[in-house]
């Protein structure tokens, strides 16, 4: 019943296994937007830190950050869902698919796509529709227009339906579909 | 109502994003029915997001990927080895004992699949053990991330619920341990059984390194209590204590002692008042960053905008789903479906155990289908005012709804960490789900004690004044 049998060997030589190599990282697949994004990343982690520092450190909070730090986050979720469309990394289930012959799944993945192009055509005129009733709004704690956020939240809308054109549109010359590219790079999810 | 939930469902199996199904379910919905002008969706959506306690939420993930670009990896494998490697089944216990480690650092339960899961299952398979036997411990310990604090669904579920976060954290202590003790006996019942031997020496000097190590991480909050009563204020405390922390560990070259701080700062600093949540987990991120840029020097500028986009990438993934989830979530108030479920549970049961088995079953099910994050957005306002009139804590049920959708991680149809797992282990889904199988049961008998003694949950917070 032995399945496994072999002298035991020192710690350090099996510490080795579980080191990781680490590859070149390559940051080529990331587009403007995406930097961009990554600086208001940065920007909020500032704000958070900034606010525990004055709170310590101080003695006296300063209390615009915690609202500009809010703000960053929704300017983080909606642009960085621009990237996730463009590199399909959305969270979906996709089970069925193995059961379905090739052309029974590309015609699906065509039906998926057309809803999720109108989806992000409707949202886009929402929030176009949304700003003109808010967009003159205030933040509370700092005399800032909320405008800012609401333009880029429109423009990320705007974004995710031109980047989901656009993978059709690639979808529709290339060979390889932009799912089979983003199959073999992970899952997503927490 | 039942278009609300059919034609979400049927869009997220047809594959469409779950976000955008649940987001084109709502509007459908708003706009067949006109509850409400269908602009309020553009107004729930951003507000949805636009709250500090979820800004938590993308640092805990910074946090787990920098400890992951770090250095600490090795060093955490060298200390498990030394403390459970020679046990029999070694390399089973220290893929458990690795990933506990590791959940104090992240709060997901897919980076400990994904991230140390590689390389353990490599590690495993190398030394001999069957491929199946990995992919099973893998899979079962890697329900401990979000358990463990800190732990991203909790974050959700506690703004969600309106529960506190610092109480939720310090509830996953316990259950985190009775997990971890029923998994260990599983691979002692299972190194027996195939007759797995140990894969290093017993070393005495270093089972008592490691325990020393644990000692000292423990010694920490004792250290700094004292100097509390010896007239210094707890700020200076906590600073001298890590001051002479670093340097004991700069001196002596700790393998672990930095990891194993994580969680002990984290839960010390929400617990004493310190921080808030998102601060702790700033907090955490800082101190990945010392780790890696400081003490072990590992991270280049390069690797730190990679870990920055990863985490862009995973943050806006799972809170999108919470912008249009937040919608779907107000729809189903509006349609009474919450009143409507409370009142068939009490039509059939009145007694809290019984709407439990229910609650667990219904859980079970949905989270082998739903991905976690929407089923806790949806499942929240309909389950948080039944489990009150039932005189459920609301900081149990989110240990409950958290472990059973964990579970539903690795059942098919839809689990995301048995995906992961099938493709490192190059297993086709079915056998991969056959060799998660037996390892469910430590997971279920975990499932079972945590549901029905809510002492082990809410004994801690209790003790710490966090839950009355």
């Amino acid at each position: 019943m032995n399945e496994q049998q072999h002298a035991p060997i020192s710690v350090e030589e099996m510490a080795h296994a579980f080191e990781e190599e680490v590859g070149p990282v390559d940051l080529s697949p990331y587009a403007v937007e995406d930097w961009v994004n990554l600086a208001i990343f940065w920007a909020m982690a500032i704000c958070v830190f900034l606010q525990f520092f004055t709170r310590y450190a101080l003695n006296n909070s300063l209390a615009w950050t915690e609202e500009i730090a809010a703000n960053c986050l929704v300017v983080v979720v909606f642009l960085g869902s621009v990237m996730c469309v463009r590199m399909m990394r959305h969270i979906q289930v996709d089970f069925i698919y193995q059961f379905l012959s090739p052309k029974l799944r590309r015609a699906l993945e065509l039906v998926v796509d057309f809803i999720v192009i109108g989806f992000f055509a409707y949202t886009t005129w929402l929030m176009w529709r949304y700003i003109a009733i808010v967009g003159n709004e205030r933040m509370v704690t700092v005399n800032l227009p909320r405008g800012y956020v609401f333009y880029t939240v429109f423009a990320a809308f705007a974004l995710m339906l031109a980047r989901s054109v656009q993978n059709f549109v690639k979808d529709m010359i290339n060979e390889k579909t932009v799912r089979e590219e983003a199959s073999e790079s992970g899952a997503q999810g927490i | 109502m039942l278009l609300l939930i059919g034609s979400f469902l049927v869009l997220m199996i047809v594959g469409v994003p779950v976000a955008v199904s649940l987001g084109v379910a709502s509007l459908a919905y708003l706009v067949i029915y006109g509850v409400a002008p269908d602009i309020i969706a553009a107004q729930r959506m951003i507000a949805g997001v636009e709250s500090f306690p979820l800004i938590a939420v993308p640092f805990f993930i910074f946090a787990g990927n920098l400890m992951n670009i770090a250095g600490v990896t090795g060093r955490i494998y060298q200390f498990a080895l030394s403390l459970v490697g020679w046990m029999k089944g070694g390399l089973a216990q220290v893929n458990i004992v690795g990933s506990v480690v590791f959940s104090g650092m992240s709060g997901t339960a897919l980076a400990d699949a994904a991230g140390i899961g590689t390389i353990e299952i490599k590690a495993m398979k190398d030394h001999g053990y069957p491929v199946e036997a990995a992919v099973g411990v893998t899979a079962a310990s890697a329900t401990l991330g979000p358990i463990f604090p800190p732990s991203l669904p909790f974050v959700i579920y506690g703004m969600m619920a309106n529960v506190s976060i610092g109480a939720l954290f310090m509830a996953g202590v316990v259950p985190g341990v009775v997990m971890t003790t029923l998994m260990m006996v599983t691979v002692f019942i299972f190194a027996h059984r195939k007759g797995w031997g140990s894969d290093t020496p017993f070393e005495l000097r270093r089972l008592a390194s490691a325990s020393l190590e644990i000692l000292i991480v423990l010694c920490f909050p004792a250290a700094v209590y004292l100097l509390v009563l010896a007239g210094l204020s707890i700020n200076v405390a906590v600073l001298i204590g890590l001051v002479a922390l670093v340097a004991l560990d700069w001196y002596f070259d700790f393998s672990a002692v930095m990891a194993l701080m994580t969680p002990v700062l984290l839960i010390g600093g929400m617990t004493m008042g310190w921080f808030t949540p998102t601060e702790a987990a700033v907090a955490a991120v800082i101190w990945s960053l010392f780790l890696g840029l400081v003490r072990y020097r590992t991270m280049t500028l390069r690797t730190l905008a990679k870990a920055s986009f990863d985490t862009i990438e995973t943050t806006a993934s799972v809170l999108f789903i919470v912008t249009t989830a937040t919608i779907f979530a107000w729809l189903l108030t509006v349609s009474q479906a919450a009143q409507m479920f409370s009142n068939f549970m009490f039509s059939l049961t009145d007694n809290w155990w019984t709407f439990l088995i229910i609650v667990n079953i219904v859980l079970l099910i949905v989270g082998a289908f739903l991905d976690t994050i929407a089923a806790i957005s949806i499942l929240v306002p309909i389950l948080m005012p039944i489990a009150a009139r039932y005189g459920i804590d609301p900081v149990h049920m989110g240990l409950i709804l958290t472990l059973n959708l964990m579970i539903g991680l690795l059942t098919p149809p839809v689990g995301v960490v048995l995906f992961v797992l099938s493709r490192i282990s190059k297993l086709s889904i079915e056998r991969t789900a056959l060799a998660i199988l037996p390892w469910m049961v430590p997971l279920f008998v975990a499932l079972l004690l945590i549901t029905f003694i809510p002492q082990i949950t809410l004994w801690l917070p209790t003790q710490f004044g966090l839950i009355k």
